[in-house]
């Protein structure tokens, strides 16, 4: 059926793949790749200038590059789609920085009375490097890892209770259902003439009218998936046995710890070095 | 028998938070080691809730309140967990879909031994021996959404089989399947019951499909009290018009078979599968000449020009040519279709055959190409909303999707409103269509607090109001148990001698066989045979196309001689035994 057809485009389940030791993050611990790459992520969120957050989006581009097999898709958005939004948010923000700050600075170009200085990119670009290298760092992890792996690697180190984290595994399922029941809702809803008007108001009504049939689908679908696990002695014991084991190996340390040396000598390099 | 029961009930009583009334109310049977016990009753008798209290779910999952005990292997549900009873009893429910928490076929299988804490090793083995047995082992790293409904059912039954539990309950296992589904699960089911060893407890409407497995029926009536129980066959034979009283459905066979009784004709023993029907066929002089007289053609789709009905025929729906894509996959291949005014037309075949992205072209649900379907002189593909909602009425699968207001009144009001008729009008249409279809004390009711059949007749209401005399159906009796299926098709019936167009996709054949003027057969995105129903259900076009007769029309066509073939529906046999001489 279109439900089993939709459902099997979108696969969260995906298996963990293997592409070799060369394309090492696959093989790392999910919670590795967090953890190494936060207190970089955190460091950026504080730091002003253009040195740093370029230091750390080459070395999370040279980590994918090497140790990622990336999709077609995850390059053409890391390498077009995510430059351009870092140009154009650069570009805008520095249309919004107060001109008191970049005074003195060339100016690039002048509407009217307006002037576009040098100074105002480059505030403007900080900004955008921050937020584009803590998008690049946190993808370190979000495109060599697999939802599955995630949540066995928080109920096998972090401790976290397994019914929640099958529980939320289980709920995965429900996205493309709800997609494909989403879709149904709105032909349905058009045939009956709801879909009336344009502009903000009237789709917030139409979203509005959705969101009573979806709900009541949703409730109802959960409620029997819940039933299905609880017959299945989900929940009988106080751990279960795992399958999958996603062990955190003295590789995920070094990567890990590595990260985090090199996190601090770009830190440190960024404070000392004169600019 | 001198072993202790597997499963005891005594006086067991269920009320759901909220109801007033117990259902069941004192129901108590045993079921033993190896036993297949069928529990039949009409709807509302509280089946699918009897089967929710054998391992625990009912009180400890569900709101609601049990009184007498339920004992799984002696022990008193209320006494354990869920969690602990299924150890010792699981479950297959009616939703394929609503048992899947995993990713991978084989991690589906292992989830249940997983939780029990069994050793790694261990757990495969079970998976690979319970995938052998449902045939899924080869297709263990697939996602389950790959399979079809009857390959994710037998991946459920897989599920119950690695928990290794001496009983399992089925609750409603194939409602929600097309033909094929309900024959591959079938299938299963007759080779874990010819093993042995498990005791199942199933609770099914489609009898056709089970009597051949069942060893004793429980019957509960309309207010959940215990009628019947004993051996299949005698409780069948014995008391077969208080089932029917009961409004418990019966095998197509065993209503057969009573027809002949009616018409005067001894039936020592009322046949209860289509294989004894046509044995007591077969038994019977044959007809002087073909019942019924063959009439009408069938059109096999390797032919190009369209079926010629009689000149005095006006066409409800011509479609030419139409070609309908769906993303990348073209789904309709150039399909010619010709619906006479006032016919009530069946589209049937596989699932992914196309019936439904037909429908939807034909109702403008999804917009057509251009000038290829012609609905009453209008083209769908051109149509606004307002103008097609008077020339045809689209009915959803789920009628909850397709209610838009907040009580059962406005809902109707609404498409009329849309049209700016008087306040007047609007109320004396809506009167006119409550009464129609016994809403009347509903009318201030929000439509999703109404009962299912109370929302599947409003949803029919909403798509009628505007005037329309074309209605389109897409499967609407899907999931629903048979009770409310002939009622929905009666309000059909009814439609139809009015003089509405009917069109509608369904999987169900009997009901088909027993409603609808033609049937439209399609096959890989072609319409593989279009003709009369009798000439159609009569035809091989069913077999080729991967469908399976309705079961009357396979009885039938089994018989030795071929004066028999022809009959499809109830309503054929009376005319046939006088065919044959043995009716008086």
């Amino acid at each position: 059926m279109s439900l089993a057809a939709r459902a099997a485009r979108v696969d969260p389940y995906a298996d963990r793949v293997d592409h070799g030791a060369l394309r090492f993050l696959h093989r790392l611990n999910p919670l590795a790749k967090i953890a190494a790459p936060l207190p970089a992520m955190i460091a950026l969120v504080f730091t002003r200038d253009l040195a740093v957050p370029l230091a750390f989006i080459a070395l999370a581009y040279l980590l994918l590059l090497v140790g990622a097999k990336l999709s077609g898709r995850a390059a053409l958005g890391l390498f077009v789609v995510l430059p351009a939004l870092s140009a154009v948010l650069a570009f805008s923000i520095g249309l919004w920085t107060a001109p008191s700050r970049t005074e003195g600075t060339p100016v690039l170009f002048a509407i009217g009375s307006f002037d576009y200085t040098l100074g105002a990119l480059t505030a403007g670009a900080a900004t955008a490097l921050r937020l584009g290298g803590i998008l690049v760092l946190s993808l370190l992890a979000g495109l060599t890892s697999t939802g599955p792996d995630l949540v066995r690697a928080m109920v096998q180190q972090l401790r976290v209770p397994y019914r929640l984290g099958y529980t939320a595994l289980a709920a995965y399922r429900f996205v493309p259902r709800f997609g494909h029941e989403l879709d149904v809702i709105r032909q349905a809803h058009r045939v009956r003439g709801v879909s009336t008007g344009r502009g903000p108001v009237a789709a917030v009504r139409r979203w509005l009218g959705y969101v009573v049939p979806l709900l009541a689908g949703a409730l109802r679908h959960a409620e029997r998936v819940a039933l299905a696990m609880d017959s299945r002695a989900f929940g009988a014991h106080p751990t279960r046995t795992e399958r999958h084991l996603v062990p955190f190996r003295a590789r995920d340390w070094v990567f890990m710890l590595a990260f985090w040396a090199a996190t601090a000598a770009i830190l440190v390099a960024g404070a000392v070095l004169p600019r | 028998m001198t072993d202790s029961p597997l499963l005891q009930l005594e006086s067991v009583r269920i009320r759901h938070e909220g109801a007033t009334a117990f259902t069941p109310d004192e129901v108590g049977f045993a079921v033993h080691s190896g036993e297949v016990v069928l529990v039949l009753g009409p709807s509302g008798s509280g089946k699918s809730t009897l089967a929710l209290a054998l391992n625990g779910l009912v009180p400890h999952a569900v709101p609601a309140e049990l009184e007498g005990t339920v004992r799984v292997d002696g022990i008193a549900t209320t006494d354990t967990t869920v969690a602990r009873l299924s150890e010792s009893v699981s479950m297959v429910f009616q939703d394929p879909d609503a048992q899947i928490v995993t990713g991978t076929v084989l991690d589906e299988v292992c989830f249940g031994p997983e939780n029990l804490g069994l050793p790694v090793a261990e757990v495969l083995a079970r998976a690979e021996a319970a995938l052998t047995q449902v045939g899924l082992w080869q297709r263990r790293d697939e996602n389950p959404d790959r399979l079809s409904g009857g390959g994710r059912q037998r991946l459920a039954l897989a599920c119950a089989l690695a928990l290794r539990t001496p009983l399992i309950v089925l609750d409603e296992p194939t409602a929600n399947l097309d033909p094929r589904g309900i024959d591959e699960v079938y299938t299963t089911l007759a080779d874990l019951v010819a093993r042995g060893g498990h005791a199942l407890v199933l609770i099914e409407h489609n009898l056709d499909a089970a009597m051949t497995l069942v060893d004793r029926v429980v019957v509960l009536d309309r207010s959940g009290r215990l009628r019947f129980d004993g051996p299949a066959r005698t409780v069948l034979r014995d008391h077969v018009g208080e089932l029917l009283a009961l409004g418990v459905w019966l095998p197509a066979a065993t209503l057969a078979g009573l027809r002949m009784r009616d018409a005067g004709h001894p039936v020592a023993e009322l046949p209860l599968t289509p294989v004894e029907l046509t044995a007591l066929v077969d038994s019977l002089p044959a007809p002087t000449a073909p019942v019924p007289a063959p009439e009408g053609t069938v059109r096999s789709g390797a032919s190009t020009t369209p079926p010629q009905f009689a000149p005095g025929h006006e066409l409800a729906v011509r479609v030419r040519d139409l070609t309908v894509h769906r993303g990348r996959t073209e789904v309709l291949h150039g399909v010619d279709l010709d619906v006479p005014r006032g016919a009530f037309v069946a589209l049937v075949g596989t699932n992914g055959a196309g019936k439904t992205t037909l429908l939807q072209s034909i109702a403008g649900v999804i917009a057509p190409p251009r000038g290829r379907v012609d609905l009453l002189g209008l083209d769908p593909a051109r149509a606004d909303v307002g103008t097609l909602a008077r020339a045809v009425g689209f009915v959803f699968q789920n009628p909850e999707h397709q209610f838009v207001r907040g009580t059962v009144a406005d809902e109707l009001a609404q498409s009329l409103e849309r049209q700016r008729l008087s306040p007047d009008e609007v109320a004396d249409r809506v009167d006119r269509m409550l009464e129609r279809f016994g809403l009347e004390a509903a009318r201030d009711v929000h439509p999703f607090l109404l009962s299912g059949g109370q929302k599947r007749r409003l949803s029919v209401g909403t798509a009628l109001i505007a005037g329309a005399p074309v209605l389109a159906l897409d499967e609407p009796t899907f999931g629903q148990d048979r009770e409310r299926a002939a009622e929905l098709l009666d309000i059909l019936s009814g439609l139809h001698s009015e003089g509405t167009t009917v069109l509608v996709v369904t999987h169900d054949l009997q009901l088909v066989a027993d409603h609808a003027t033609h049937v439209a057969v399609l096959d890989g995105g072609r319409i593989a045979a279009f003709g009369e129903t009798a000439a159609v259900l009569a035809s091989d076009a069913l077999v080729a196309s991967g469908l399976q007769p309705p079961p009357l029309a396979r009885a039938f066509r089994a018989a030795a001689h071929p004066a028999w073939h022809g009959v499809t529906r109830l309503g054929d046999i009376p005319t046939a035994l006088r065919a044959s001489g043995a009716g008086s």
